[in-house]
């Protein structure tokens, strides 16, 4: 009987959209419609005239060169210090080779009977 | 004036064909998006959303299907695009209100009431939209498509750029979902 009841208002439910008229818009759509894409159209503009301003140009192009010469700046440097540290390295490793001769010459010298 | 005559002044920006198709379609759209998004003011917004998207690419229209299709196409995609957009600002509503900055509270909108249901189903239909805000987004286009709009499958084959049988499946799995989850509410109902 309870699941009667219930599938009774499932269907009811299902069919409630039979026969289902369109909903309309409020009147004057056109009109509102315009001054919309005319407010758009503005704000554009607006955007459009401030970046074309003079002096955003002129920090728009100094803050490219700036980035610019940030970059050479920083990878001479970063060329600087690897040629820097090549050359500690090959130290190193020349100081090893020495270090290993002299160590074998001394084993030499020990094994001597 | 022919639909051709209007879609080619309308490529040439003209201001009396524009106006000639929004008074003939948007009917079309305002149904469409008040029935996915069950709000007066998000479907006028949609609508004029989708007429701009209409002004601003019709010479992207090629003639392949019918205009009727395409503006369906775009007011689909917008609705669903809003649909997002306010999901996403009711998560950020809600991160803002944990952290105490936002004292708005989070209500969930009232029930839906479609204008165009007859008197008698007003309580049934509300219902059944509230069960159609569960369903994913393009069994709840499929059904919208073909229930308030009175699609056939082709078209809305057509609309949402699948096949008759993806559309036949969809409407299927649709109307299950929504017998299940209105069983379960009249179910709930009627224990209390």
């Amino acid at each position: 009987m309870k699941d009667e009841f219930i599938n009774k208002k499932v269907e009811d439910a299902m069919k409630s959209l039979d026969g289902v008229q369109g909903a309309n818009p409020l009147p004057f759509l056109f009109t509102r419609l315009e001054a919309r894409m005319q407010n758009d159209r503005n704000v554009w503009s607006k955007l459009s005239s401030f970046v074309a301003r003079p002096i955003m140009v002129f920090a728009c192009v100094c803050f490219v060169l700036i980035i610019n010469v940030m970059v050479i700046f920083l990878s001479n440097n970063s060329d600087r210090i690897t040629a820097q540290q090549g050359s500690e390295l090959a130290t190193a490793d020349e100081y090893s080779q020495v270090s290993q001769v002299s160590y074998n010459l001394y084993d030499l010298e020990n094994n001597k009977p | 004036m022919i639909e051709t005559e209007l879609i080619e002044l309308l490529k040439q920006k003209d201001r009396a064909a524009f106006k000639n198709i929004v008074d003939t379609w948007q009917d079309m759209v305002y149904n469409t998006a008040i029935s996915i998004l069950q709000n007066a003011e998000d479907a006028e917004d949609v609508t004029q959303e989708t007429f701009i998207q209409v002004f601003e690419s019709v010479s992207a229209f090629k003639g392949e299907s019918k205009f009727s299709t395409w503006v369906y196409r775009i007011t689909v995609s917008k609705a669903m695009d809003h649909i997002r957009k306010k999901k996403r600002k009711k998560r950020f509503a809600f991160i803002q209100s944990l952290y105490g900055k936002n004292d708005k509270p989070l209500i969930d909108p009232p029930d839906f009431f479609h204008p165009g249901v007859r008197m008698e189903n007003k309580e049934n239909a509300a219902v059944l939209f509230k069960a159609m805000e569960q369903l994913p987004p393009n069994q709840k286009t499929a059904f919208v498509l073909n229930k308030v709009e009175g699609l056939s499958y082709i078209e809305i084959a057509e609309v949402m750029e699948i096949s008759d049988s993806a559309v036949d499946a969809l409407l299927h799995r649709a109307k299950a979902n929504l017998k299940k989850i209105l069983k379960e509410y009249y179910a709930a109902l009627n224990k209390n």
